[in-house]
């Protein structure tokens, strides 16, 4: 069930109207748990018993580690033994392997589908067990509430991954009255816009991107249509966090902001503090500092860079794409590292201008890697960016429609909208009822969410 | 909770109302004859279909795929034709939307080349029923970009173009280099070639013909020139034999006995701009010169 459809809307409608019933109040948790099951397993519910696995165990080494800290290393292992099980394994077997398709039990294991948002619930897991378990004394937590917090609906296919110190203390008795209702809805409003009007839209020209399609284009429009993925791709996500957030905010939880206006970034380091933020606190958090950070010399930091970089190209998915990615993120961020403290002592509005453009454009022709997870094909789109092509009939794409759909990521990036707290703010409602009826005018041709896959 | 909440939805649900009303009675005023911009070959069909069944119906109508897509209207001298080719379709697409109107062209032309497709019924269901086939509201953003190009871009008659076609066809033909692309369309063609498909869309056809047939129409058979190598591949050969099969009445084929030599293809399956205006221009003489082209229906 994905946000965007109707089906969800009803779902949704539902679960709000009888979370804050009278009769339900006590059961706030459970009736939170049994909606996000149902979402997660509308349509396969043949993954809702790998989800309850990965939640059982996990409080099973939880509870655990409670006892004896030594359990910890096991439990983690058993969260990422399962991501590299179902997200990896090809990497290393070969499904036709006569070995592997003899064994019934085997082969039904390696047929067994890939979870819907795996990456994200391992991440929660691995977090519950470090944050929970940092205080001995601290009580065991409710099933219920660890699988609230695992599996909660808003956050449960992409996020945005929250730290389990940050979640749990909010699980409590939530009321009507506390509702932020217009913080919600602007929320909300906004995610849809994103993603219909801008992502959908846009989608519907960078499909020329993919493989042999783009070969048609003219050099000029593989350019346009780079920059036009880069839009849309924060679109997406962006889109997809802020309904995430607005949703949680209706049911009374407050998660973590995911984006910052990225686009602004004036180094890679800002960028990764400004892009998929949660990842990045995460990957910082559980991966940067216990490898030691940057207390152990350069060398160090640098190769602690590279590994969380990598390893965060690859959490995207097993293939040489991501991982190129990360790693192209990760020599960006050493290259840079030792410039840092001179450029940002320079106090000069051109000189930000121009290290916001060239972050802008690394960081877009990146994306080439995510847009096209064949290797060869994303080489093949980069070389085609820098020769001209003679192709007599190239497909049409319209620069008035691009500069249209893209116009609210540039809007949003020039701070438009902190108009609206200013001067403009008694126009603001009327603002969000014009996004809310565009997205739903101009919404463009149905597409998943692009961070669904990973 | 928040105090001025109802006063906060109240106004967001007003702007958004209006703009609803506004697209509504623009709407209902203007309707959706204005030709949506194509961004994709999805989008191309639907303004060809669009266009096909707001406008009068035509004498001559083309169906087929991306190949006869290339036939653009203005090339061709012969009043009164539309080209509802779909790039990216089924021809059985078309033909089920021709088939399903209340009126049907006298002459409908069938490409036979591409039966690999299964119909878009998705495409088939909006078309056919043309009572509340169009929502109540427009796309706004696209609607005025439309409007844009539109005036810009007004669609062309052949009298406006002859000029530049002519200069056109006055160029020797491209040497534009395609073999990297016949390949890649040759090697496709060997992964997949669903027979299953092929067979059943070639018995849909059939029953379409009859059904047009027997409502008046003359339905014609054509084969689009391919690059050689194309047209030698097993499933070029495979598909015109299975219909070849089906439909062995030479009367009920256009030959298109076209001087190979003149004509190029971009990508080795689809001709260029100069290939596609001779094709047109063969076509004409066809038409022109054979008006029993709309003789009564004759059964294979």
């Amino acid at each position: 069930m994905t946000f965007t459809s109707w089906q969800f809307g009803v779902f949704a409608a539902i679960v709000f109207g009888a979370y804050y019933l009278p009769p339900f109040r006590p059961f706030q948790v459970q009736l939170l748990v049994a909606a996000s099951l149902f979402f997660y397993g509308y349509g396969q519910p043949e993954l809702l018993p790998l989800l309850a696995i990965a939640v059982c165990g996990t409080y099973l080494f939880l509870i655990l580690t409670l006892r004896q800290h030594r359990w910890l290393p096991v439990g983690i292992i058993f969260n990422l033994g399962l991501l590299a099980f179902f997200k990896y394994k090809f990497l290393f077997l070969d499904p036709k392997a006569p070995m592997l398709v003899d064994s019934a039990a085997i082969d039904f294991l390696l047929k067994l589908p890939l979870p819907i948002g795996i990456s994200f619930f391992v991440f929660h897991n691995i977090s519950l067990l470090v944050d929970l378990t940092r205080d001995k004394t601290a009580p065991v937590p409710r099933l219920a509430d660890i699988f609230l917090y695992i599996i909660f609906f808003p956050q449960l296919v992409s996020g945005p991954i929250t730290r389990a110190g940050a979640f749990m203390p909010q699980i409590e008795p939530k009321r009507l009255s506390d509702v932020p209702f217009i913080d919600a809805a602007k929320w909300i409003l906004t995610g849809f816009f994103f993603k219909l009007y801008v992502a959908n839209n846009l989608n519907e020209m960078t499909s020329y991107m993919d493989f042999p399609l783009y070969e048609t284009l003219q050099t000029q429009d593989r350019w346009l249509l780079v920059i036009l993925y880069s839009y849309q791709i924060y679109a997406d996500f962006f889109g997809y966090s802020a309904i995430a957030i607005g949703l949680a905010l209706l049911f009374g939880y407050r998660l973590p902001i995911n984006f910052n206006l990225p686009y602004l970034s004036a180094s890679f380091s800002e960028f990764w503090t400004r892009w998929h933020i949660s990842l990045s606190n995460w990957l910082r958090t559980y991966l940067y500092f216990p490898l030691g950070g940057n207390r152990h010399g350069g060398f160090r930091t640098y190769l602690n860079l590279m590994i969380v970089m990598g390893l965060g190209g690859l959490w995207h998915g097993a293939g040489f794409s991501y991982l190129t990615w990360g790693l192209f993120h990760g020599i960006l961020l050493v290259i840079e590292r030792p410039f840092l403290n001179f450029l940002e002592a320079l106090d000069s509005a051109p000189l930000r201008a121009l290290r916001v453009a060239v972050v802008f454009f690394f960081v877009t022709m990146l994306w080439i890697f995510f847009k096209l997870p064949n290797f060869d094909h994303a080489l093949g789109y980069l070389a085609g960016m820098f020769t001209a092509n003679t192709n007599p009939n190239p497909p049409k794409l319209f620069y008035n429609l691009a500069l249209l759909y893209s116009l609210p990521v540039m809007l949003q990036h020039l701070r438009v909208a902190s108009l609206f707290e200013g001067g403009l703010r008694r126009w603001e409602p009327y603002a969000y009822g014009v996004l809310g009826a565009l997205a739903y005018l101009e919404a463009g041709p149905e597409s998943a969410f692009i961070y669904f896959q990973f | 909770m928040q105090s001025n909440v109802p006063a906060w939805f109240g106004k967001c649900s007003l702007s958004a109302a209006l703009i609803f009303i506004a697209c509504g009675i623009a709407t209902a005023r203007f309707g959706h004859s204005l030709q949506l911009p194509a961004t994709t070959a999805r989008d191309g069909a639907l303004v060809t279909l669009n266009r096909y069944v707001d406008n009068p119906i035509p004498d001559i109508v083309l169906t087929g795929s991306s190949l006869t897509f290339r036939l653009k209207e203005e090339y061709f001298e012969t009043p009164r034709l539309r080209n509802l080719a779909l790039a990216g379709g089924s021809v059985i697409t078309g033909l089920q939307i021709v088939a399903s109107q209340p009126q049907i062209p006298k002459i409908i032309i069938v490409e036979t080349n591409v039966l690999s497709r299964p119909p878009d019924a998705a495409l088939v269901e909006r078309f056919s029923a043309h009572e509340g086939r169009h929502g109540l509201f427009f796309r706004p953003i696209r609607t005025a970009v439309a409007a844009y190009e539109n005036r810009i871009h007004a669609p062309v008659s052949h009298a406006e173009v002859e000029a530049s076609l002519q200069r056109l066809l006055e160029q020797p033909p491209s040497d534009f280099d395609n073999h990297v692309y016949v390949e890649r369309a040759i090697q496709q063609m060997k992964e997949e070639y669903p027979i299953s498909i092929v067979q059943k869309n070639v018995e849909t056809i059939s029953k379409l013909i009859d059904a047009l047939e027997q409502r008046g129409a003359r339905v014609l058979l054509m084969e689009m020139p391919y690059a050689a190598p194309i047209e030698a591949s097993r499933a070029s050969r495979t598909t015109s034999e299975i219909v070849h099969r089906a439909f062995p009445d030479p009367g009920r084929w256009l030959p298109m006995n076209l001087d190979r030599a003149e004509l190029r293809w971009a990508d080795g399956v689809h001709l260029d701009e100069r290939s596609a205006v001779l094709v047109s221009r063969y076509l004409d003489e066809r038409f022109l010169s054979r008006p029993n082209y709309a003789r009564a229906p004759s059964k294979n």
